[in-house]
């Protein structure tokens, strides 16, 4: 019985596909592929659209505060009790929040917050230098969770309207 | 009549200024090699590499070495402690020594051997004993199994290297590789790579030496000897400080080493590629001398770094090949092609070579 020999074949086979990964090696080497390399400190990465981050309270630019109503449906569903409201009763007609803080260290970033907000006012925020030096800084006030919300995005304020009523 | 001694001071002088040079100029390029190496690797792998000390990172591998500088030289307990301390050296200086015979330039050789290509053959393959010592040395398995694998390595290898060796030296019937290169003189067609006018084998010498002689310098696709991920480091597992440092000098000065070997006996050496192009007109148009043998040192340094590029990209590429392929690829592959095409060239300049 005759046995075909691959010795040429397997020889040529491996010349062509040795130059075939030294192509692929070469158009990256060569020419300009940009490098996926993020310089962080100096540049600052792309976040992506839908990036979710620590919960903020952005602020309505013509009210000058946030929805806030503080109902304490974000108390009641956070896993990890670390939101504390406090309700201004002042005027019945308005509720506002006099006290709002989220203890940052212990936040998971679930996320299921921002979804039971009745008047979707927490919204997650684009900040992800939230380091600090000391614990108590990671307690985030009312101020500090306005500051990173920034203003409220008008399409947000549309959605918002309705449950306002 | 010349005193003796002052001729004896100025001999051994002259011998410690270029032995210094050389020195000098290995370590340079090592440094630079590693790290165009790391930045080679990196833009192939969509990478920036090292771009963090000084500017772009060009004080990255001076860093490097100056981080070994400082650390502990460790000696296991149960190593050999002579051993393990001389076996650095015995790996750092032959391939030191190979660049004795190079010819750096027209003019430039450190001293020329009429023997050239076999002490380069002879001296290249001792490099192999400073590993085995290595390895044995320090009391450990991973050691040890490194060490033998580049033992079996070197002994496939040098057969093929020396088979491939000898085509362009039967083809300009020297051994001395200052004549070699003189021999490749004229433009790019009279190299030996590109001498197919003259005997179409050459280009298959090239790659079986080119071959071989990446597994010789153990990079990438023939690195079995330190496989990072089977043998944790190979022969140099225990090693750390100034003796690591040592051996990667070493590992990365052999492959200088290589791209010289290849450059001076398949690339033309010194010699431009077209006559224009060197020494000998540009001296004739400005009138300065010494810049003739610059130029043809500088032709051959372009050229090395060309085959180091080429051996960056090589190794970039292809992954690391198993021990038993290594073996046949030496044995099955290897040495036929280099003995079919010494055999050939052989009966060439036997019965029909144009004399």
């Amino acid at each position: 019985m005759k046995v075909k020999s691959t010795y040429f074949k397997d020889f040529i086979n491996s010349f062509v596909s040795i130059a075939k990964g030294l192509w692929v090696t070469m158009t990256n080497w060569s020419i300009a592929r940009p490098s996926v390399t993020e310089l962080y400190p100096e540049e600052m990465p792309k976040l992506p659209e839908n990036y979710r981050g620590v919960p903020t309270l952005p602020v309505n630019a013509a009210t000058g505060r946030s929805g806030c109503i503080g109902c304490g449906a974000c108390v009641r569903m956070c896993p990890e009790g670390i939101i504390k409201v406090e309700v201004d009763k002042t005027d019945p007609k308005d509720r506002k929040p006099a006290e709002f803080s989220i203890d940052i260290s212990r936040c998971m970033w679930c996320g299921l917050c921002m979804e039971v907000c009745p008047t979707n006012c927490l919204k997650p925020g684009r900040d992800f230098e939230l380091a600090c030096y000391n614990r108590e800084d990671m307690l985030y006030g009312l101020e500090r969770l306005q500051q990173m919300g920034g203003e409220l995005q008008v399409e947000e304020e549309e959605i918002a309207e309705p449950q306002d009523s | 009549m010349p005193n003796p001694y002052l001729e004896f001071a100025k001999q051994l002088g002259l011998i410690v200024a270029i032995a210094v040079a050389v020195l000098l100029f290995v370590m340079v390029a090592v440094l630079y090699i590693i790290l165009k190496l790391r930045w080679v690797i990196a833009r192939i792998q969509s990478r920036l590499g090292p771009n963090r000390t000084g500017p772009w990172g060009v004080a990255q591998t001076v860093a490097d070495a100056l981080k070994l500088f400082q650390k502990e030289d460790i000696i296991p307990c149960g190593a050999d402690r002579w051993l393990f301390t001389l076996a650095p050296a015995m790996v750092f200086i032959p391939a030191y020594l190979v660049y004795v015979v190079i010819p750096f330039g027209d003019g430039m050789t450190a001293k020329s051997l009429n023997i050239g290509a076999i002490y380069i053959s002879a001296i290249s393959s001792i490099g192999v004993i400073g590993i085995i010592v290595a390895g044995w040395a320090s009391n450990n398995k991973w050691s040890l199994l490194g060490a033998f694998r580049g033992a079996s390595q070197l002994i496939a290898y040098e057969v093929p290297i020396i088979l491939a060796l000898s085509v362009p030296i039967l083809v300009t019937g020297t051994l001395d590789l200052d004549k070699i290169v003189q021999a490749q003189a004229g433009g790019f067609w009279h190299w030996n790579l590109f001498n197919i006018h003259h005997w179409p084998m050459l280009p298959i010498a090239f790659l079986v030496m080119l071959i071989a002689g990446l597994a010789e310098i153990n990079v990438t696709p023939f690195d079995i000897m330190e496989a990072e991920s089977e043998l944790v480091a190979g022969f140099n597992t225990e090693y750390s400080g100034m003796k690591f440092a040592l051996f990667f000098l070493a590992e990365f000065a052999a492959g200088f080493t290589l791209a010289a070997i290849i450059v001076t006996l398949f690339l033309g050496g010194y010699q431009p590629p077209l006559h224009v192009l060197g020494g000998q007109v540009t001296a004739k148009l400005f009138g300065v001398v010494p810049l003739f043998s610059l130029i043809s040192l500088g032709w051959f340094i372009a050229k090395c770094w060309v085959v180091v590029l080429g051996i960056m990209w090589i190794r970039s590429t292809l992954p690391r090949v198993r021990m038993d392929q290594l073996m046949n690829l030496s044995w099955k592959a290897l040495i036929p092609a280099g003995l079919v095409n010494l055999l050939l060239t052989g009966a060439y300049v036997a019965f029909w070579m144009p004399k």
